[in-house]
């Protein structure tokens, strides 16, 4: 090889591996290009998502009942932590570094850049500290979260209900993908019935970052951010002040409380005791509380109101004598002769006292049992079945919140199912007819009977929200509940009104508390409780003339006493009249109410 | 006048440098122009180019012999400065290669590549003799000449470097008239140790053709199959070497081939680096608007992974100019050893050309994920005063053979 063939040689070798090192070039910048570019924005371009504050609940007087507060929540973005700083984060969330080391597994397989919310509710000294050791806790972070606050001097914890993190099973059930791990979603009451309405759209702004993960500057000059929307104000009916006045009636017992405006089924106030401290659930969830409220024997977490399934005791004379009447079995004139005690078969049905032949009115006035055994015997259980669900029992009143039970309503194929084809007695007719037995209501079913009762027919949705209105355009949605006309003679609803009526006014059972500014209108009962005392109830209406509120009091086990159950619905009917200011229960009342 | 000029002076190799100089300088504001130190960088490299031109231009007129004259001592100098740099030098990324003098770092693995060009260049051709390159012994002394700095500069771990210090003996000795089958005996084994490594099958085929080819040189039976057994333990042997090898340079080469497989590890810069040169695309994204550049997705881009801000930012048509300059120097250099009377300085020539081009290859391969993440810079783009200083001297020393090439020896 002459030095002109090496000159060659090695000229060629450094024009083929020029050659090697342009095609490859040209391989990554022309035909690879879209996949790098794409790559290259995904790189150095995160997406922030920001969580919009969850819409606020007002009352009707525009008071702000649940409130939003900023909070800070500690973040971990899996694709820079330094797994070394594990037990340095747990410190300072005060949390087991295996459950933290969960949490991010949980993330496997997302998004990396992607922060991992840690834990909510940190304090300043724990951010302080992040921004402080910056540089090294790579990865750590935290963000602006706003967080339930309630600005009031009541509970309201059945109505309102808690919001909490999302849990697994209901990111799976999720339609669509807005949900994500951490996120905070109406669990019980309002909070989760209009979770779509209160919980607001995310909104998300693209930023750009650097290796590190630091923030450098917004992309595109944050053209392309999405605003995030805040949640739309649910305006309720309820009156804060009547609400507040209601749970101090109530007191420590066990009970609920649900009082209706008669003409739109508007709730004025809703009470389930015993309750809780919904701020318990906002911030740091304290697992201790929670588990205390789980484990409660009297069951704090359940909401009296839309889920108990009690036997109305004598509340649903009014319910018999409407099905007596409709179903021409009874007039409004007609009278059943009561002599104290029923026999039927070979068992005797006892009552508090004879008294002789009445009409419908008198029977509901002196709370008549032998009425209405005979009464349930006349009308048969076809009859019952499909008068009392014309008034809504045996199903779901459609209040606006969930988990709300549909109660028991027994028809012949419920017998026959439980007891087998004509292996029931009609016997079991007879407790039914004193509202005894296989039945069972919620204090909404019945408020809302009452209610209807009360308007001859009128059948309102009790519900809370009355518009919804969003906070920037202000826009606003009125909603509409079902209401329907129960269609029977108005003398029917006359008579029945009539007996509730003297129940208060007359010489009936709960003549003790007869009002001298509103002419009130009520019913007692108790129901027999074969675990304990019995419950007390009290539905009842005012004013009589034109009734504008309805209410149902249950206490739970507060025996035969309906001192218990009419004093607060009296006082609670006469505070909402009188424009929430005359105090007229008094706690330690002696008042005998008589059954 | 002109003619004269231009038959003295190599103006298009000395274009073409400050063209790469200039690049770097405007390469280093953007890689640094995000950053909160290291602003002042492109302004050093600036100084620093601007001092060495004029190093470049003085070495260019300086009588060729005192090069052969002090080549022996220059060597055993930088020697002498690698020992010391082992003992009081100052660890930076790993590297225990820099010495600091007021300010400025210094490495004196850069002048060792230098130096030992000179004296493997002075030991093949002492005077107006050159050694015959075809004898054995000849090329195993002149392995000594790099084995020594090449080994100090590892234990710097400074591996980069160290197969710097091997790559351009074969092309010394290639152009010093090594015959073919000589050349074909050194390389063979390499070449067989990369097959091996990727594919037995690739090293069977590889074994077979060494094999045929043996036959065809049709050498003494002893030597064809010494070289064979040469080759077939090159070719076991380099799994065993690649076990010895730390992990972090293992992930290295495997990151080569799959870059995925680690991506936050030894493949990060792999990938980020394609996806910055990808990204680029035909025309670049504007200066100072690479996303991935001024993001800083790249760790220290402004010295070996210079070359990605430059993919990034000016696209294909930058990155290709830089490919076609740096060939334009090489193939001046190749073209100023072959029209150079005097040997000495042709091999010298041949030795840079042959840096150069290594240089290249592996700094522009690693960024677009050809060859392994292996430290050393892109010469005379990437910052560094050191190297920057060293390849200039280098294209001085071929100024100088260009103006001196129709004298033999003086």
């Amino acid at each position: 090889m002459n030095l002109k063939a090496r000159k060659y040689f090695f000229i060629s070798f450094a024009i083929i591996l020029s050659i090697i090192l342009i095609a490859r070039l040209a391989q990554l910048q022309i035909v690879e290009q879209k996949e790098y570019g794409k790559e290259s924005q995904k790189n150095s371009i995160k997406k922030i998502v920001e969580t919009p504050a969850r819409g606020l609940i007002i009352d009707r007087t525009g008071k702000v009942l649940v409130d939003n507060k900023p909070s800070y929540t500690l973040t971990i973005t899996p694709y820079n932590f330094d797994k070394s700083l594990l037990e340095e984060v747990a410190n300072l969330a005060d949390e087991d570094p295996d459950y933290i080391k969960e949490l991010l597994s949980r993330m496997k397989g997302t998004n990396r850049f992607n922060p991992v919310k840690i834990k909510h509710d940190i304090d300043f000294k724990t951010i302080a500290y992040i921004e402080e050791n910056r540089d090294r806790l790579k990865g750590v972070s935290y963000q602006v979260e706003s967080l339930r606050y309630y600005p009031i001097k009541f509970k309201g914890s059945h109505m309102f209900g808690y919001i909490a993190e999302i849990t697994e099973k209901q990111l799976d059930d999720q339609e669509g993908t807005y949900y994500k791990q951490g996120d905070l979603v109406g669990s019980t009451g309002l909070e989760r019935y209009y979770e779509n309405n209160l919980k607001g759209e995310k909104g998300s702004k693209l930023i750009l970052v650097d290796v590190n993960g630091r923030e450098v500057g917004p992309y595109n000059d944050g053209l392309n951010d999405i605003k995030a929307q805040n949640g739309s104000d649910l305006h309720l009916s309820i009156d804060a002040d009547l609400q507040e006045y209601a749970e101090k009636c109530l007191g420590k017992r066990r009970g609920a409380i649900i009082a209706v405006d008669t003409r739109t089924g508007e709730v004025l106030c809703f009470v389930s005791k015993p309750d809780f401290d919904l701020s318990i659930f906002s911030g740091i969830p304290d697992s201790k509380e929670i588990s205390k409220l789980l484990n409660d024997e009297s069951k704090p977490l359940f909401n009296r109101v839309i889920q108990t399934k009690y036997p109305p005791g004598s509340t649903w004379k009014m319910m018999m004598s409407m099905a007596g009447l409709a179903s021409g079995k009874i007039t409004t004139t007609s009278t059943i002769a009561c002599g104290g005690s029923f026999q039927f078969g070979n068992r005797t049905f006892e009552d508090h006292g004879a008294y002789g032949n009445i009409n419908v009115s008198r029977a509901i006035e002196v709370s008549a049992n032998v009425f209405f055994y005979k009464l349930s015997l006349m009308i048969g259980i076809d009859n019952y079945h499909d008068y009392a669900k014309m008034f809504g029992f045996g199903s779901r009143t459609g209040i606006d919140l969930p988990s709300e039970t549909n109660g028991l309503l027994p028809s012949q194929q419920y017998f026959d199912k439980v007891y087998g084809a004509n292996k029931w007695s009609q016997g079991t007719l007879v407790s039914l007819g004193i509202g005894q037995g296989e039945l069972g209501v919620s204090p909404v079913q019945m408020v809302a009977y009452v209610s209807a009762m009360s308007m001859s027919g009128l059948y309102n949705t009790p519900h809370f929200v009355r518009k919804i209105v969003n906070p920037i355009t202000k826009e606003e949605q009125v909603l509409q509940f079902a209401q329907r006309k129960i269609d029977f003679p108005q003398k029917y609803y006359d008579a029945i009104r009539k007996g509730m009526y003297l129940v208060v006014n007359g010489t009936g059972t709960a003549k003790n508390i007869k009002s001298s500014e509103y002419t009130l209108a009520g019913k007692t009962g108790t129901a027999q409780n074969p675990n304990g005392n019995n419950h007390s109830w009290f539905v009842g209406f005012a004013p009589y003339e034109d009734p504008r509120i309805a209410v149902c009091v249950l206490g739970e086990n507060a025996g035969w006493g309906n001192q218990f159950a009419a004093p607060i619905a009296a006082a609670i009917m006469i505070r909402y009249l009188s424009g929430n200011t005359i105090d007229a229960y008094n706690e330690n009342s002696t008042i005998k109410v008589h059954d | 006048m002109q003619n004269k000029f231009l038959d003295k002076f190599d103006i298009t190799i000395v274009i073409a440098t400050i063209l790469m100089v200039m690049m770097g300088v405007v390469s280093i504001f953007s890689a640094t122009y995000a950053n909160t130190s290291g602003t002042d960088f492109y302004l050093k490299q600036m100084i620093f180019g601007i001092v060495g031109f004029v190093i470049m231009i003085i070495i260019s007129f300086l009588p060729p012999k005192y090069f052969s004259k002090f080549a022996y001592s220059l060597y055993i100098l930088s020697i002498l400065l690698l020992i010391l740099v082992l003992v009081f030098g100052k660890t930076i990324n790993g590297n225990k290669s820099w010495f600091y003098v007021g300010g400025f770092g210094i490495q004196p693995s850069e002048f060792a590549k230098i130096a030992t060009i000179l004296a493997l260049a002075n030991f093949i051709s002492p005077g107006e003799e050159s050694r015959d390159p075809n004898k054995l012994f000849t090329f195993v002394k002149a392995c000594i000449f790099i084995v020594i700095p090449a080994a100090l500069i590892k234990l710097e771990h400074d591996t980069g470097t160290t197969l710097v210090m091997l790559c351009f003996i074969v092309p010394m000795f290639f152009w010093a008239g090594i015959s073919p089958f000589w050349l074909f005996a050194i390389i063979s084994p390499l070449v067989l140790a990369v097959l091996s490594f990727l594919n037995p099958t690739a090293f069977y085929i590889g074994i077979f053709v060494v094999g045929i080819s043996l036959f065809f040189f049709k050498k003494k039976i002893l030597i064809s199959v010494l070289i064979l057994v040469i080759n077939l333990s090159a070719g076991f042997s380099v799994h065993y070497f690649y076990s010895k090898l730390a992990t972090y340079q293992q992930n290295r080469i495997t990151a080569v081939f799959d870059p995925a497989s680690d991506p936050l590890g030894s493949g990060y810069n792999v990938i980020q680096s394609k996806v910055a040169i990808g990204s680029g695309g035909i025309t670049g994204k504007g200066y100072l608007q690479g996303s991935q550049t001024q993001l800083k997705f790249i760790p220290e881009q402004w010295t070996d992974f210079i070359f990605c801000m430059i993919g990034e930012e000016f696209g294909l048509m930058g990155a290709g100019f830089i490919v076609i300059v740096f060939f334009i120097i090489i193939y001046r250099l190749i073209s100023i050893a072959y029209s150079s009377k005097n040997k000495f300085l042709a091999l010298c020539c041949i030795g840079f050309a042959s840096l150069f081009l290594f240089h290249l290859f592996i700094n522009v391969g690693m960024t677009i994920g050809m060859m392994p993440v292996i430290g050393i810079p892109l010469p005379l783009v990437s910052y560094g005063v050191s190297s920057l200083l060293t390849f200039m001297a280098m294209i001085g020393i071929a100024l100088n053979a260009y103006r001196h090439k129709n004298l033999y020896i003086t």
